[in-house]
């Protein structure tokens, strides 16, 4: 079988189940047993499609997510939420659109400390969609801020990704991690600015609220009782991920430890609370993870079959001018980031992409950079990105396909004018390693 | 047959009942590794394994209780765009492809399990933990679910509502 | 003409995966018209820990993998692990013909060969290591990064406070302090960036890499002869041309480390003899004990430790 007949019945064949309805872990299974039996030899590939979803689900780097969700759960949950946001509503006075602010700038902050995009996700979105949403924010002024800062995890270091990526590509890891620190604090400015025009175009996306004034005293009072407790956790965790007391993915587990300390010292602890987190965090955990079982084999069959090692070599066989082989490159990267998960693109292109980038005279630290946008990009693009889908898990009920799609769409803007801004100005990139 | 379906049921929430208390677990494990690291101790290797298995077993055990929640996410596009009787028919033939997929998977998964149990196989990882004790988790799992979604191949209850949109 | 599908463990910018890329080259180039490997790619394809059972189980033909990614169903590989010789002593004395024999009765399957050996591995501290009287090295207080080939000798031996650790996340964990010693294979230090905090090696070094191509049995048996001979042939030729190479790289990776400042400490006289005997001993007993629970048992200890290990 050629590649693209290969590239075409696996994709048609998932596309076609989960237009039609299938839940989409059980889309990918469906489609893993086609691609089992068409390429690994028939019966027998199921049996490996089994041992391939052992292989991805036992794996340590899937333990943060959960414990990340819990921690947003139960913040939300004993109303520890409510009352920081409350605080910080009443403290930042009447500016449009605050929380969103606030989304943006503590998700800034989280990245820096994250490396991992689901981690980043499932924290940011269980913790402030909830409020959000009951403090009548459209949903796209949660979500889409949310989606975006989860993929900032990626570019602004330290992150897993950017590690993986110059180990396997053989170039400096700690220049491509100073290299993301620019740009990522670029993309929180564009995403600020987003938001703000948001707020300019449809006043009524954010609510319009009017906050009494207040004097120092009961501001720092406010400050003090509801806001520092919970950021200090927060900032309890930094310093002991700092300090190199913990790894970041251990970091997870003592947010949600502490939070639930903090609950029990605000004597907002019940068994009824702590039921309704675990649920909650369970119920986006399984969801998210089933199709983590399912996608990882798809990734696979596409690779083993040929489909997506045919595609990178077509598309890059073309004696183009470099922008145009980048184009090239990076559509391909889009493309099968749609199906792909991050770290099967990154060992496929990475051996072919290189070598390349290297013939068309491009730095490699620059090119690299390009490469991570690409893959945070992927994690938000419709229709399989796996950040889409954690996020309806902890979005409000009743919210629809479309609107998680449309709050996504600014936001990967943002990614795009930043990758144009880097091939006009590479130096944003390259400044800061070359001092 | 009443007992039956109660004696049924209740498994089906025993299992996410332990799938909950694992993801209690995978906190207790973390921090109790840590701590014993920085107070100079060799963290004991099992808590970290534990974990890592502990995403599988939570992942298969929890599975068929979310059938019966709806809560995994599909996508209505085909089914919101057609009259009432086609999308209850296509609700219907969605479901029997599930429970296909589920029973393909379980049939496999009894395979497996007896292949690792004939074979000996180990996982090797800091500890040699029996494979089976792994893979026994398949059929039990897509079994149940097999079940879970036939429920909507023959219920009242469809999987679909034809609102357009991820539903859970 | 004979087609064989292939899939490698690690990443193909991997050293160790060019060594098997430039095997299947010869092979091609020696087999045409005859018998061809066609590659089908690394983890992206098949899950690094999930090749041993796809090749068991006929979906990929052959695999190149560490024997330690199958240690439970095959544990003899520890004879392998702690090894002071090459392939091509023990292609010579029969070794990997024993090798092959245990692979064909307890997996199905066929070992080729045994490349990129002679690589051995050593500890790397980010701080001057220490010694008690005796010289022996002192582990107390040392965060070491460790995995399951090596644990055997850290932990029941040195008694070290070993942290698993995924090889992906030692780069975080140098930085931050979390660990700060390793054990790894003299090269590919630079290629994983690790120098960058890591600045004393010990020697002696210890343990050998145990990668080796196996070949599903029934695959094996349909190859017609020539393809068989042109198969085993290219292989026991890389098995020495493998060791001469990486040799080649260890002394440029040395230098380069050397030059950017990494410094050498050697245990010498009954320490050096008791830290390799631990090495050694301790992978042995853990092999040993695997084995007992087997079918066979411990059989073929004796002749494995033999015919692995020659004794100064
Ligand atoms: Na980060
Ligand atoms: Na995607």
């Amino acid at each position: 079988m050629e590649w693209y007949e290969a590239l075409g019945l696996l994709l048609g064949a998932i596309m076609f189940l989960m237009a039609l309805g299938m839940p989409v872990a059980l889309a990918f299974l469906a489609a893993n047993i086609i691609g089992a039996w068409i390429f690994m030899g028939g019966e027998r590939g199921i049996g490996q499609l089994l041992n391939n979803g052992l292989g991805s689900l036992t794996t340590y780097a899937l333990v943060p997510i959960p414990l990340f969700l819990l921690m947003g759960e139960i913040f939300f949950h004993t109303g520890l939420g409510g009352r920081m946001f409350n605080a910080i509503d009443k403290l930042l006075g009447r500016l449009p659109g605050r929380l969103s602010y606030v989304t943006v700038l503590g998700g800034t902050a989280f990245s820096t400390l994250s490396g991992s995009s689901m981690g980043s996700t499932a924290l940011l979105g269980s913790l402030m969609v909830p409020e959000m949403a009951k403090r009548g924010y459209k949903s796209h002024m949660s979500i889409g801020p949310i989606l975006g800062t989860g993929g900032l995890a990626i570019i602004i270091p330290p992150s897993a990704l950017a590690v993986l990526l110059a180990t396997l590509a053989q170039i400096d890891v700690g220049a491509l991690l100073i290299a993301g620190v620019i740009p990522g604090l670029i993309l929180a400015t564009f995403y600020i600015t987003t938001i703000w025009l948001q707020t300019k175009i449809d006043p009524d996306a954010a609510p319009a609220y009017d906050v009494d004034p207040m004097s120092i005293t009961t501001k720092l009072k406010l400050l003090l009782t509801e806001v520092v407790p919970m950021v200090g956790v927060m900032v309890a965790i930094i310093v002991l991920m700092i300090n190199g007391i913990v790894t970041p993915s251990e970091a997870a587990a003592f947010g949600a430890f502490g939070v639930l300390i903090l609950a029990a010292v605000f004597r907002c602890l019940t068994w009824q609370t702590m039921k309704k987190s675990v649920v909650g965090a369970l119920r986006v955990t399984l969801m998210a993870y089933l199709i983590v079982f399912g996608s990882a084999t798809f990734s696979q069959l596409l690779a083993f079959s040929g489909a997506s090692r045919g595609l990178v070599n077509w598309a890059t066989s073309y004696d183009l001018a470099p922008l145009v082989m980048l184009l090239v490159m990076f559509g391909v990267l889009l493309l099968l980031g749609m199906f792909m998960e991050q770290i099967s693109i990154m060992l496929l292109t990475v051996p072919i992409f290189f070598p390349l980038a290297q013939t068309l005279g491009f730095d490699p630290i620059w090119f690299g950079l390009i490469m991570l946008l690409a893959l945070e990009i992927s994690f938000t693009t419709p229709p399989f990105g796996l950040l889409l889908f954690v996020m309806k898990g902890v979005a409000p009920p009743g919210t629809t396909m479309r609107e998680i799609y449309t709050s996504a769409f600014p936001f990967i803007g943002c990614s795009l004018l930043l990758v144009a801004l880097l091939v006009a100005f590479p130096q944003i990139a390259l400044w800061l390693p070359g001092l | 047959m009443t007992a039956v379906f109660k004696t049924y049921s209740a498994l089906v929430y025993a299992m996410a009942i332990v799938a909950g208390a694992t993801l209690l677990w995978l906190m207790i494990s973390v921090i109790g590794s840590v701590m014993m690291r920085n107070l100079g101790m060799q963290p004991a290797a099992w808590l970290f394994t534990s974990a890592e298995y502990g995403i599988l077993y939570m992942t298969m055990l929890g599975a068929p209780w979310l059938v019966r929640e709806k809560g995994h996410v599909h996508i209505e596009l085909v089914t919101a765009a057609l009259p009432e009787q086609a999308r209850r028919l296509v609700s219907r033939l969605v479901a029997v492809a599930c429970v296909l997929v589920c029973v393909i998977l379980a049939w496999k998964g009894v395979e497996l399990f007896l292949k690792n149990i004939a074979r000996g196989d180990f996982d090797t990882r800091a500890y040699y933990y029996p494979r089976w004790l792994l893979t026994i988790t398949f059929p039990l799992s897509f079994g149940i679910m097999a079940i879970e979604f036939s429920r909507f191949v023959f219920g009242d209850d469809l999987m679909h509502s034809g609102e357009a949109g991820i539903h859970e | 003409e004979d087609t064989v599908t292939a899939v490698h463990a690690f990443p193909e910018t991997l050293i160790y995966t060019q060594s098997f890329l430039s095997f299947v080259d010869k092979v091609n180039e020696a087999g045409k018209g005859v018998v061809q490997i066609e590659v089908r790619g690394g983890p992206e394809a098949i899950g690094m820990f999930q090749q041993p059972d796809a090749v068991r189980d006929g979906i990929v033909d052959m695999v190149y993998t560490p024997g330690s990614f199958y240690g439970g169903a095959l544990p003899e590989k520890d004879a392998m692990v702690a090894s002071n010789l090459t392939a091509i002593e023990t292609r010579e004395n029969g070794g990997i013909e024993l090798i092959d024999q245990i692979h064909q009765e307890k997996m199905g399957l066929k070992y080729l060969g045994w490349f990129d050996s002679g690589v051995c591995y050593n500890l790397w501290t980010r701080d001057e290591p220490s010694f008690d009287a005796d010289g022996n090295l002192e582990v107390e207080g040392l965060k070491l990064r460790g995995n399951n080939v090596y644990n055997a000798f850290f932990t029941n031996y040195l008694g070290a406070q070993v942290i698993d650790l995924p090889t992906g996340e030692v780069y975080s964990a140098l930085q931050r302090g979390v660990v700060d010693a390793t054990g790894w294979t003299q090269i590919g230090l630079i290629d994983l960036k690790w120098n960058e905090f890591l600045n004393y090696r010990i020697e002696p070094c210890f343990f050998s890499t145990d990668l080796g191509v196996i070949v599903n049995n029934e695959k094996w048996d349909s190859l017609t002869d020539e393809s068989k001979k042109i198969l085993q042939d290219v292989a026991i030729q890389h098995e020495k041309d493998s060791v001469e190479a990486l040799r080649a790289k260890r002394d440029e990776d040395f230098a380069a480390l050397e030059e950017a400042g990494m410094k050498v400490v050697t245990l010498e006289g009954e320490a050096k003899a008791n830290y390799l005997a631990a090495a050694r001993e301790k992978t042995w007993e853990r092999m040993k004990e695997v084995m007992a629970g087997q079918p066979g048992g411990t059989d073929n200890y004796d002749q494995l430790i033999e015919l692995f290990y020659k004794l100064d």
